[in-house]
C-alpha cells in the first residue's frame, strides 16, 4: 500500500502552485490567491512568506482598494530571479533577459544572415551578447538557468540539435555548447522553436485557457506546436509536431527533407513566392505579396488562393486528428492566413470532419515574434516552478 | 456561444416612402462571438444596423435584448442599452487628440473643470484592454494618425462606455495590409472580451478571418445567417448574389436565375 503524500511534499506543490499563478497572471492579492488556489488563507500567508524569504515574491500594499476594512496584501514576482532566453532560427538570432513574471528585462536581437553556419559562429555572438547583459544585471539578481528556441528538430534529453534543415545542422550538440557558455551549475533546456511558440501562447497569448491548441509558423519552413489535453506533445523523443512534413500532396514537389509533396513545399514561404513569380525569401516579400493581392494584382491574388486551399487542406487533417479548440497561424502565415482566410476555412469545412471542426477557432497569435524568447523563458522557469526552494539553494 | 442573443431583432420592416428596405429581417447577435453582415449594394445591411442603433424608426417588428423586448426610439436609447456603432467615416475630430475624441460630448466633470487626469487614464486602459500598442502618446492629435490608428481608436471609444453590442461598418475599407491585420485581430479581441460584434465587411477573406456567423442579407430579406465553421466561401457568395445556396436561404421563387458567381 501506498502512503500519501508528505507535508513535506505537499508544501512544495502548494509552494510551486503559488509562484507559478503569480508569474503567470501578475500580481495577485492574497484574497484572490485563496479562491483561485483553493487553498486556506492562513496556508497562503505561510507559502508567501517562505517564497518571500527565498526572494521570489514581494508583498506590498495594494495603490488603492477603494473599499471599507484591512487591504488585501498583492503577491507580485520577484523579477529579480531571471533566465536567459535564446531564440536561433532561419532569420534571426535573439537573446533576452527574462524575469519571474515574464517580463523581458532586456534583448538583443542579433543580425543572421539565412544560410548555413556552424553553431560556433551563431554561439560566438550569443555569448557575448550574454556577457553585455550579465553586466547590466544588478547585484541582487539570481540567475535560475536558460532556455533556448531553434528551429530544428531536438533531442529532449541533452539538447543534441538532430536537424536544422534551414540552418544546416545535423547532430551539433548545442546543449553543450551554450552549456560551455552559460557555466554547467545551472540547466539549459533547448526545444523545437515551434513547440515553445505554442508554450507561451498557451500561457501568456491567445490560446489561454484552451487545452488543445495547434499552434502553426510558417517562416523558412514551416513549424508545428502542438499542445492536447492541456500538455505539450513532444513524441518519444522530442521531435514530434513535424506537421510541416505531412505529405499533402504525393504529386507535388520535392522537400529538403528528401520526400515529396510535404505541406511545406505548398503552403511555405517558397511555395508562395513561386506561385507570385517573385524570386528571393523572407517575411517582408511574403508581406510584398498579401500586399499586391490585396491591392489586384491577379497573379498575387492566384498565389494566395491556392496556398489558402493548401492550407486548409492540412488543416483539415490537423482538425481530425486533435480534435483542437483553436489553431494559431504564426509567422509569415499570420499575414497569409488573414488575407486567404475564405479559402483556408471553405477547405477546412468541406474536409474536414464536422463534430471535429464545429468548435474550432482561427487564430492569430497575440504574442508576436516575442512567443518563441517567452516560450524559452518558460521551459527555463519551469525547475523553479516545480519545486521553488530547490531549484534556488546553493 | 451562449444561447440566448444578446440582441436580437424579429420581423423588421422598413420602408423609405414606397421603397421596402427591410422586409421581416430577423437578426440575432450573440456575446463573444463576431457576426458578419454581409449583402450587396443596397441589400440593406447599412438600413438594418441603423434601425438597431436607433437612428432610423422601425415600421414594424420586435426588439429583444437579453430576451427581454425593449422600445428603441433614439440613439440615446440604444446607447443606452450598450448598443455603440463606428461608421466607415469614423467621426472624429482631427484637431483634437485621442482622449477629446474618446469623451467628445460626454466629458468627466470635476466641480466645474474637466477631469482631465481621470479621462487620460480611462483612455489609456481602454487602449490597454484592448492590447493596442500602435498609439504612442493619448495626448496625440487625431489627424497624426494613420487610417489603422483611427479606426482602433474609434472602437476604443465605442468600447469605452461599457458597450455590450459594437457595430462596426466596414472597418479595413481603405487600409494598408499590416493595418488590417491590426484591426482585424482587434475586431476578434473585442468578442473574446465578450463583446458582441457585428461586422458589416465586403471582403471575404476579412469575414471568413474573425467571424463566428454570418448574416446573409439579399434584397432587404435575411437570405440565411450561418455557422462559419458550417458554410463555404462559395456558398456564402452565392447567398448575397442570388439569396440561396443549396438548401440554404430563401426558397425559389420561380422566375428568378441563380447566379453561380464565384470571387
Amino acid at each position: 500500500m501506498r502512503t500519501g503524500p508528505s507535508q513535506d511534499e505537499i508544501r512544495r506543490l502548494n509552494l510551486g502552485a503559488l509562484l507559478r499563478y503569480v508569474h503567470l497572471h501578475g500580481p495577485t492579492s492574497r484574497a484572490e490567491l485563496t479562491a483561485n488556489l483553493g487553498l486556506n488563507r492562513s496556508t497562503i500567508g505561510a507559502l508567501t512568506a517562505d517564497l518571500v524569504a527565498a526572494g521570489l515574491v514581494r508583498e506590498e500594499l495594494p495603490r488603492d482598494h477603494g473599499r471599507a476594512g484591512r487591504p488585501s496584501l498583492v503577491v507580485r514576482p520577484e523579477p529579480n530571479a531571471y533566465v536567459f532566453a535564446f531564440t536561433i532560427e532561419a532569420d534571426r538570432v535573439t537573446a533576452a533577459r527574462v524575469g519571474l513574471g515574464g517580463e523581458i528585462l532586456d534583448r538583443r536581437d542579433l543580425p543572421r544572415p539565412r544560410g548555413e553556419l556552424p553553431p560556433a559562429e551563431v554561439v560566438a555572438p550569443l555569448a557575448d551578447a550574454v556577457r553585455a547583459m550579465q553586466g547590466s544585471v544588478p547585484a541582487s539578481a539570481r540567475y535560475i538557468g536558460s532556455g533556448a528556441a531553434v528551429s530544428a528538430m531536438v533531442r529532449r534529453e541533452d539538447g543534441l540539435v538532430r536537424l536544422a534543415p534551414h540552418i544546416g545542422w545535423v547532430d551539433e550538440p548545442l546543449g553543450e555548447i551554450l552549456a560551455k557558455v552559460l557555466g554547467p551549475d545551472r540547466p539549459v533546456t533547448i526545444r523545437n522553436a515551434a513547440d515553445l511558440r505554442a508554450l507561451a501562447e498557451y500561457t501568456r497569448g491567445t490560446a489561454v485557457g484552451c487545452d488543445n491548441v495547434v499552434y502553426l509558423h510558417g517562416d523558412a519552413g514551416l513549424g508545428g506546436g502542438i499542445i492536447a489535453g492541456g500538455r505539450p506533445v513532444t513524441g518519444h523523443g522530442g521531435y514530434g509536431g513535424e506537421v510541416g512534413h505531412m505529405v499533402v500532396n504525393p504529386a507535388g514537389k520535392q522537400c529538403g527533407c528528401g520526400a515529396r509533396g510535404c505541406w511545406e513545399t505548398e503552403v511555405g514561404e517558397a511555395a508562395l513566392l513561386r506561385a507570385a513569380g517573385r524570386d528571393g525569401y523572407g517575411r517582408e516579400l511574403v508581406t510584398a505579396v498579401v500586399d499586391a493581392a490585396a491591392r489586384g494584382d491577379a497573379v498575387a491574388q492566384n498565389a494566395i488562393r491556392q496556398v489558402g486551399d493548401w492550407l486548409g487542406f492540412g488543416v483539415a487533417n490537423l482538425v481530425n486528428i486533435f480534435n483542437p479548440e483553436m489553431v494559431i497561424f504564426g509567422g509569415g502565415l499570420r499575414e497569409v492566413y488573414l488575407a486567404a482566410a475564405a479559402q483556408v476555412r471553405s477547405r477546412l469545412n468541406r474536409n474536414a470532419l464536422p463534430v471535429c471542426r464545429e468548435h474550432v477557432r482561427l487564430r492569430t497569435p497575440m504574442l508576436g515574434d516575442d512567443a518563441a524568447l517567452l516560450g524559452a523563458a518558460e521551459v527555463a522557469f519551469e525547475p523553479l516552478l516545480t519545486d521553488p526552494l530547490d531549484a534556488t539553494a546553493g | 456561444m451562449a444561447a440566448t442573443p444578446l440582441l436580437e431583432v424579429r420581423g423588421i420592416n422598413k420602408s423609405f416612402g414606397p421603397v421596402q428596405v427591410l422586409r421581416d429581417v430577423d437578426f440575432a447577435i450573440y456575446p463573444g462571438e463576431v457576426t458578419a453582415l454581409v449583402g450587396d449594394n443596397g441589400a440593406g445591411k447599412s438600413t438594418l444596423v441603423k434601425c438597431i442603433g436607433g437612428i432610423h424608426p422601425i415600421d414594424s417588428g420586435e426588439y429583444y435584448v437579453e430576451g427581454q423586448p425593449v422600445t428603441v426610439h433614439s440613439p440615446r436609447d440604444a446607447a443606452q442599452l450598450g448598443v455603440e456603432i463606428v461608421y466607415q467615416d469614423l467621426a472624429l475630430c482631427d484637431n483634437l487628440d485621442i482622449v477629446q475624441n474618446m469623451f467628445l460630448g460626454r466629458e468627466r466633470r470635476n466641480g466645474l473643470v474637466l477631469d482631465e487626469i481621470t479621462m487620460e487614464q480611462l483612455a489609456t486602459n481602454t487602449l490597454a484592454s484592448l492590447s493596442v500598442r500602435t498609439v504612442k502618446s493619448v495626448r496625440q492629435l487625431v489627424a497624426s494618425l494613420s487610417g489603422g490608428q483611427r479606426q482602433t481608436v474609434a472602437i476604443a471609444k465605442a468600447v469605452l462606455w461599457n458597450s455590450r453590442v459594437v457595430i462596426l461598418d466596414e472597418p479595413t475599407a481603405a487600409l494598408g495590409v499590416a493595418q488590417t491585420a491590426q484591426v482585424l485581430e482587434l475586431v476578434r479581441r473585442l468578442a473574446d472580451t465578450g463583446h458582441a460584434v457585428v461586422l458589416i465587411s465586403h471582403n471575404m477573406n476579412d469575414v471568413f478571418a474573425v467571424s463566428d456567423r454570418i448574416a446573409a442579407l439579399y434584397l432587404g430579406r435575411m437570405a440565411a445567417q450561418v455557422k462559419a465553421t458550417d458554410v463555404t466561401h462559395a456558398q456564402v457568395v452565392e447567398l448575397i448574389t442570388a439569396g440561396r445556396s443549396g438548401d440554404l436561404g430563401l426558397a425559389p421563387t420561380g422566375a428568378e436565375t441563380v447566379n453561380g458567381v464565384q470571387s
